[in-house]
């Protein structure tokens, strides 16, 4: 008798490991893949709003930002465009997530049509000054599932390469973002002081937004105290450099609460709650998959 | 398609933006924040600390204004023209939570001293109004075209 045990590599194939497309399928696969799909749809749509709303109050253009270096995105402002342009790209992104191309020829290009015309809606908001990073992972998640159903006839197929699409950006956008610290400020990026200008900077946005603050218990411990300031950002600065970690299907989950951690540490030390972000993390950050079909399995594959 | 699409657009055509957010740590900063001023009060374009800016505290949350957006549009506006002004001012009129209204609007700076503290001051920029013309007669006499 020979105990044949297969040790698994801890970094095998990227492909494999982001998408998946050979490993078999399962209820709890599908379930997640509708579920990850709609909250993507439904983010995008709330942005398009969000976004399509406050455009309405912007009278010039300070800095022009990604489309609108290309194209004078004026013709949004100063009238009802962004309103229309959310309807649409609700309407598309609707029609994407009930299957539209069962009924009409190149439905499968709604998502990717909706994808452009946020592009529009982001450049006419984002034209004073500075663009926010908070709902990046949502548009990148749409135009995943964009790409899927241009490229895929297999829904099965176009679901995982959607939600790998995503895992491979969650993990090379953080990462960049640790390459960007020590690329402008070295290896003494995490010095505490860097936290207690930073701390002192949400507080003056915290005064333009309410008109006073009050800084909580934490904020003040860092303020006291350098060594917990530097300990706030070497965490964070390691957890952006490990990101990639998320590629790969063994140590997925630990990276994910790792970034999860980093969000929270974000929102208590400085007051940014990136929302949207923390949500698509704890969409991507735990096996719901596999704690649906433990709680309900398909028949046939129970007593397997 | 990443690296292409950072490098011809300046890290910034969302959603393939680089998060360059954090990085220039330790750098001063520049920062906005607006006080409500009465029509009586004497208008001074003196930098304060930030904690002896006169007038009384006010929420841009309350007319519907993202604190960034203001920060930016006053941080990164070059020339400060009669267009730019009116713009401003729509911006944090075009929802008011009251009428009249007049609201002094301030740049705000920071540094690191040598003695590693954080020194703070206020620049008075732009006085807008429901009761006022937005016009650079109200801007800060060095900022005017």
């Amino acid at each position: 008798m020979t105990n044949a045990v297969t040790k698994r590599p801890l970094f095998g194939n990227l492909w494999e490991n982001l998408f998946g497309f050979d490993r078999p399928d399962s209820r709890g696969q599908r379930i997640f893949r509708r579920v990850f799909e709609a909250f993507i749809g439904a983010a995008c749509i709330w942005l398009a709003w969000y976004w399509g709303e406050y455009t309405l109050r912007i009278g010039d253009i300070v800095l022009e930002l990604g489309l609108a270096r290309y194209i004078d995105i004026s013709f949004m402002h100063g009238n009802q465009l962004p309103i229309w342009n959310a309807w649409l790209i609700s309407g598309l992104i609707v029609l994407g997530f009930l299957r539209i191309d069962r009924w009409v020829p190149f439905g499968r290009w709604v998502y990717m049509v909706a994808f452009i015309l946020l592009l529009f809606q982001y450049a006419s908001r984002f034209v004073l000054g500075e663009i926010p990073h908070s709902s990046n992972l949502a548009g990148m998640g749409l135009l995943g599932f964009a790409l899927a159903e241009i490229i895929y006839r297999n829904r099965t197929d176009g679901g995982r390469f959607a939600i790998g699409f995503s895992y491979f950006f969650i993990g090379l956008g953080y990462t960049s973002a640790a390459v960007s610290k020590l690329v402008a400020r070295g290896l003494t990026w995490p010095d505490g002081r860097h936290l207690w200008m930073w701390i002192n900077e949400k507080a003056v946005d915290e005064i333009a937004r309410s008109g006073s603050v009050e800084l909580n218990a934490i904020q003040q411990f860092a303020l006291d105290y350098w060594w917990v300031a530097t300990a706030f950002l070497a965490f964070g600065l390691i957890t952006e450099a490990f990101a990639w970690l998320v590629w790969f299907r063994r140590t997925r989950y630990l990276a994910m609460w790792a970034v999860m951690g980093l969000h929270i540490g974000i929102w208590i030390t400085m007051d940014i709650l990136f929302a949207l972000s923390v949500y698509e993390i704890l969409l991507l950050g735990l096996p719901w998959a596999a704690f649906i079909d433990r709680l309900w399995p398909e028949k046939g594959l129970a007593a397997a | 398609m990443y690296a292409l699409t950072v490098a011809v657009n300046l890290g910034e055509f969302w959603p393939f933006s680089i998060y360059p957010m954090f990085s220039q740590a330790g750098n001063p900063w520049s920062r906005s924040m607006v006080r409500e001023v009465s029509p009586e009060d004497s208008i001074s374009w003196e930098v304060t600390p930030l904690a002896d800016a006169p007038g009384q505290p006010y929420g841009v949350r309350s007319g519907g204004v993202d604190p960034i957006d203001l920060a930016n549009f006053v941080s990164k506006t070059e020339v400060w023209d009669q267009d730019r002004v009116a713009a401003l001012s729509m911006m944090l009129l075009a929802d008011p939570p009251k009428e009249p209204l007049r609201l002094m609007v301030y740049r705000v700076r920071a540094r690191l001293t040598e003695e590693d503290s954080v020194a703070i001051t206020a620049t008075p920029y732009v006085l807008v109004g429901t009761d006022l013309d937005p016009d650079i007669r109200h801007l800060n006499p060095e900022l005017r075209p």
